[in-house]
């Protein structure tokens, strides 16, 4: 379904690249995303002192928080892994919250930018699996006993295939149904303000759905610390 | 974050993301079997071997949930 109007796309469509923008909604959309992140990070630092003050705490209290979070489901090897699931985090919860506001995409509503995060997500698990047993990672997909290696290697493959794809079809799944319900509700009857409850359910999707992509990340990189059953 | 509130979310997350990658587990293996049929020319046998190994793997997400579902 189109999208009625694009913020970004008439933004360059001044540059002459319209087509190319509106075809490649989620591209561009995705870096305002960074855009926002970046401002906010740069907003955070640049004053960053020992008494924190006004936005260092809130961003004090969250990244504290979370890293607290993190450690207590991986152990404390998996403090290295903090900054990319912060940073899988964050961005999708600026894109999430992004299909909130009028004329903006949210990217995540894109089963290309979905797809990306969750393959980035279960490939870094398994660099930290390899990382943290060497070459003995493979008994992770080998099962208890050597007998059973021909059944137990397909099915564990299955099952880490499996990871990618459900990670990458909920949240694009959730994104996509919610921008399609507003988009519907508008035609609707958009000037009786039919969307509204729906948009206001729509903070808290974009939160929980948010919160268990990186959850869920999280926990594949604990799995592939542990010891293999 | 009190550390019980944290616990029960993260229990929260991983069993209700079971159901999805059961169901993704079957697609996977039937759709692998689908694509290797198509490539040696043996249809149907692969497509069940490849069905098969998709529902043993998508149970075996569910054992190995109950075997964690007792450390807890």
């Amino acid at each position: 379904m189109e999208h009625p109007y694009l913020f970004l796309t008439s933004v360059f469509g001044v540059f002459g690249l319209e087509e190319w923008a509106a075809s490649h909604p989620h591209v561009t959309y995705m870096w305002l995303a960074m855009l926002i992140l970046i401002i906010f990070g740069w907003l955070a630092g640049k004053s960053v002192s020992l008494v924190p003050e006004t936005a260092q705490n809130v961003f004090e209290v969250l990244i504290s928080g979370m890293e607290e979070f993190v450690v207590s489901i991986t152990g404390e090897e998996g403090r290295k892994s903090y900054p990319l699931l912060i940073t899988i985090f964050l961005f999708v919860l600026v894109g999430n919250l992004m299909g909130l506001v009028p004329s903006l995409y949210p990217p995540t509503a894109s089963v290309n930018t979905t797809m990306a995060l969750a393959l980035i997500a279960v490939g870094w698990s398994h660099v930290v699996g390899v990382w943290h047993h060497g070459f003995k990672y493979i008994k992770h997909f080998l099962g208890p006993v050597p007998l059973m290696i021909p059944l137990f290697l397909p099915i564990e493959l299955i099952a880490h295939t499996a990871r990618v794809l459900s990670l990458t079809f909920r949240l694009f799944g959730n994104m996509m149904g919610h921008e399609l319900v507003v988009l519907i509700l508008l035609m609707l009857g958009g000037m009786f303000l039919a969307p509204l409850p729906v948009m206001a359910m729509g903070v808290f999707v974009a939160l929980v759905q948010a919160f268990v992509f990186f959850l869920l990340s999280t926990m594949y990189i604990a799995g592939a610390i542990e010891e293999a059953h | 974050m009190k550390k019980e509130t944290g616990k029960t979310i993260r229990e929260l997350g991983y069993f209700a993301s079971l159901g999805m990658s059961v169901a993704l587990s079957i697609f996977i293996g039937l759709g692998l079997g689908l694509w290797l049929d198509k490539k040696f020319d043996t249809n149907p046998v692969l497509m069940f071997v490849g069905l098969i190994i998709g529902i043993v793997a998508g149970f075996s997400n569910i054992v190995r949930a109950g075997k964690k579902g007792k450390n807890y």
